[in-house]
C-alpha cells in the first residue's frame, strides 16, 4: 500500500498516456488529450507539416494523416505539459510525412521542431519556441520571450503589436517580421532579413551577407544595435526626441537623408561614419557597422 | 620637386643633397634665445626659492615612487601571464603534464582551443550536410561557405590596418557568429531521434 501511495502520481500519469500513444501506422488521426489552460505544448515533427492553432478549450486535440513511413504518433499528457510526438521508424529518420493540425488552449506556450517540415502556428497568446531546419515557419507571436529558428527555411513572423521580446535567427533563410514591438534580437547569416515594428524598445541584429532592413518607431529611449559584414542596412527610423546615430562603414557607403552629415574616419584610411546627435538629450540611438555593405539611413 | 638641380626633377628621397650649408650662421641668434630664456626663468623663481626648493626636494622621491610603483605592475603583469600553478595550466602535448615539462598558460592556449572545438564542429557539420537533401545542402554550405569567406576579409583588412577598432570587432563577432551557425547545422535535425 505503501509502495501503491509512493508511485501513485507515476502510475495516473501512465494511465493517462499508455491508451493515447497506441496509434500505429499510417492513416488519418485524431486524437483528444485534456490539457492546462497555460500549460506547455511540445511538438515535434520530422517532414510535412505542423498546424498549431490556440482555442478556448483546455484540450489538445491532433488531426491529419500519417504517411505510411510513421510508424506512430505519441501524444501524451502529464501535469501541465503535453508531448505531440510523430515517431518515425528507427533508421528510417528522414522518409516519414506527417501533416498535423495541433489545436492548443491559447494561453499555452508552445515548442515546435521540425526538420523538413513547414510551420504554422496562430492563435497562440504564449511564449512560443518554434524550430525548423529547412521547412518554412509561418506564426503570429504574441507571447513574450518567444524565438524562432531556421537554417535554410524561411520565417514569416506577424506581432501583435503589442511589446514583447522576440528572437528570431537563421542561416540561410530569409526572416520577415511585421507589425512587431518591444524588443528584438535578430541574426542571419545570408539570408535577408525584412523587420517593421511599431513601438521599438531595442532592436539588436547581425547579417553576414544578407540584407537587411528595418523601419521602426522608436521609443524615446529606444535602441538601435546592427552589425554586417557585406550585407546591405536598409534603416528607416523615427522617434519622438530625435536620433542619435553613431554608423561607420570601412570601406561601404552610408546614404540616405542623414548622409550630409557622413565625414570620413580617418584623412588618409579607408571608412566613413555618421555620427549625429538628437535634438534633445538622452533621445533614441541608433549603432551600426558594416565592413563593406552600405547603410542607407532616414528618420523620417 | 626641383631645388638647387633646378631644371632636373628630383625622383626619389636619397636624390636630395646631403649637405647644403644653411644661408647664414644660425647659432648665434639659438644661442641668445637660450640665454634669455635662463635669465627669464632666474628672474620669475627669485621670489620663491623655498617653493622651488621644494619641488625639487621632491622630485627624488616622486621617481622613486614611479619606480616602485613600475615594478609593482610589471610584477602582477607577470603573476598574470604565467599563471604558476593550478587549474588555469594545461599541458601544451598529451603527456607533458606528467613528466612536469611544457606546462603553459590556458590563456595562451585560447586560439588553439578555439581551433580545436571548430575542427571537432566541422566534422559533425560535414556528417549532418551529408544527411540533407542536395539543395539543402547546396545552400546552407553556401551560407557557411559565405561567413568563412567575410571572415578571411576581416582578417585581410586588418592586416592592412591592425588598429582598427571596427574590425576588430568585426572579427570577433563574425567567428562567434561562425561557431553560433555550425552549431545550429550539427543540431538540426537532432530531435528526430
Amino acid at each position: 500500500m505503501r509502495v501503491f501511495k509512493n508511485h501513485r502520481h507515476a502510475i495516473s500519469l501512465l494511465a493517462c498516456a499508455v491508451p493515447i500513444a497506441a496509434l500505429a501506422g499510417g492513416g488519418s488521426i485524431d486524437r483528444t488529450v485534456v490539457a492546462a489552460a497555460n500549460g506547455e505544448v511540445v511538438i515535434s515533427n520530422v517532414s510535412g507539416t505542423i498546424d498549431v492553432r490556440g482555442w478556448d478549450r483546455n484540450e489538445v486535440q491532433v488531426i491529419g494523416h500519417l504517411g505510411d513511413d510513421v510508424e506512430r504518433l505519441d501524444v501524451e499528457s502529464g501535469g501541465s505539459r503535453t508531448f505531440v510526438k510523430v515517431v518515425l521508424p528507427r533508421g528510417n529518420s528522414h522518409d516519414g510525412e506527417a501533416v498535423i493540425e495541433v489545436r492548443v488552449p491559447k494561453a499555452s506556450s508552445v515548442e515546435v521542431s521540425a526538420v523538413s517540415a513547414d510551420v504554422s502556428s496562430h492563435g497562440v497568446l504564449g511564449t512560443q519556441r518554434l524550430k525548423s531546419v529547412s521547412g518554412e515557419i509561418t506564426a503570429d507571436i504574441a507571447g513574450d520571450e518567444s524565438e524562432v529558428k531556421s537554417v535554410s527555411g524561411d520565417v514569416t513572423v506577424r506581432g501583435s503589436g503589442k511589446p514583447l521580446s522576440l528572437r528570431m535567427s537563421s542561416v540561410s533563410g530569409n526572416l520577415d517580421l511585421l507589425n512587431a514591438a518591444g524588443k528584438l534580437d535578430v541574426v542571419t547569416v545570408s539570408g535577408d532579413a525584412r523587420v517593421t515594428m511599431g513601438e521599438a524598445s531595442e532592436v539588436r541584429g547581425r547579417t553576414t551577407s544578407g540584407e537587411f532592413e528595418l523601419r521602426a518607431k522608436l521609443t524615446p529611449d529606444g535602441r538601435v544595435d546592427l552589425e554586417g559584414v557585406s550585407g546591405d542596412m536598409t534603416l528607416r527610423l523615427s522617434a519622438p526626441g530625435g536620433l542619435s546615430t553613431e554608423i561607420e562603414s570601412f570601406s561601404g557607403d552610408i546614404e540616405g537623408c542623414l548622409a550630409d552629415n557622413v565625414e570620413r574616419v580617418s584623412k588618409y584610411g579607408p571608412g566613413v561614419r555618421l555620427n549625429v546627435r538628437a535634438a534633445e538629450t538622452g533621445g533614441a540611438r541608433v549603432r551600426a557597422k558594416t565592413l563593406s555593405g552600405s547603410i542607407d539611413i532616414c528618420d523620417r | 620637386m626641383t631645388g638647387q638641380f633646378f631644371g632636373r626633377r628630383v625622383k626619389r628621397i636619397d636624390e636630395l643633397a646631403q649637405d647644403l650649408p644653411p644661408g647664414r650662421d644660425l647659432w648665434p641668434a639659438i644661442s641668445a634665445g637660450i640665454a634669455q630664456a635662463i635669465e627669464a626663468e632666474k628672474g620669475a623663481s627669485a621670489p620663491t626659492v623655498a617653493s622651488s626648493a621644494g619641488r625639487y626636494y621632491w622630485r627624488p622621491a616622486s621617481a622613486l615612487a614611479a619606480a616602485v610603483a613600475l615594478v609593482a605592475v610589471g610584477m602582477w603583469i607577470g603573476r598574470a601571464m604565467t599563471l604558476p600553478s593550478g587549474d588555469g595550466m594545461v599541458a601544451s602535448t598529451p603527456g607533458a603534464a606528467e613528466n612536469g615539462a611544457a606546462l603553459i598558460p590556458t590563456a595562451w592556449q585560447r586560439d588553439e582551443k578555439y581551433r580545436e572545438q571548430r575542427n571537432a564542429l566541422l566534422v559533425e557539420v560535414q556528417v549532418r550536410l551529408q544527411a540533407m537533401p542536395a539543395a539543402e545542402r547546396d545552400k546552407v554550405g553556401a551560407s557557411l561557405a559565405t561567413l568563412r569567406r567575410s571572415i578571411g576579409e576581416i582578417e585581410a583588412a586588418l592586416g592592412r590596418d591592425p588598429a582598427n577598432a571596427l574590425l576588430q570587432e568585426l572579427l570577433v563577432n563574425s567567428c562567434q557568429e561562425e561557431m553560433r551557425a555550425l552549431t545550429a547545422v550539427r543540431d538540426a535535425g537532432s530531435q528526430e531521434s
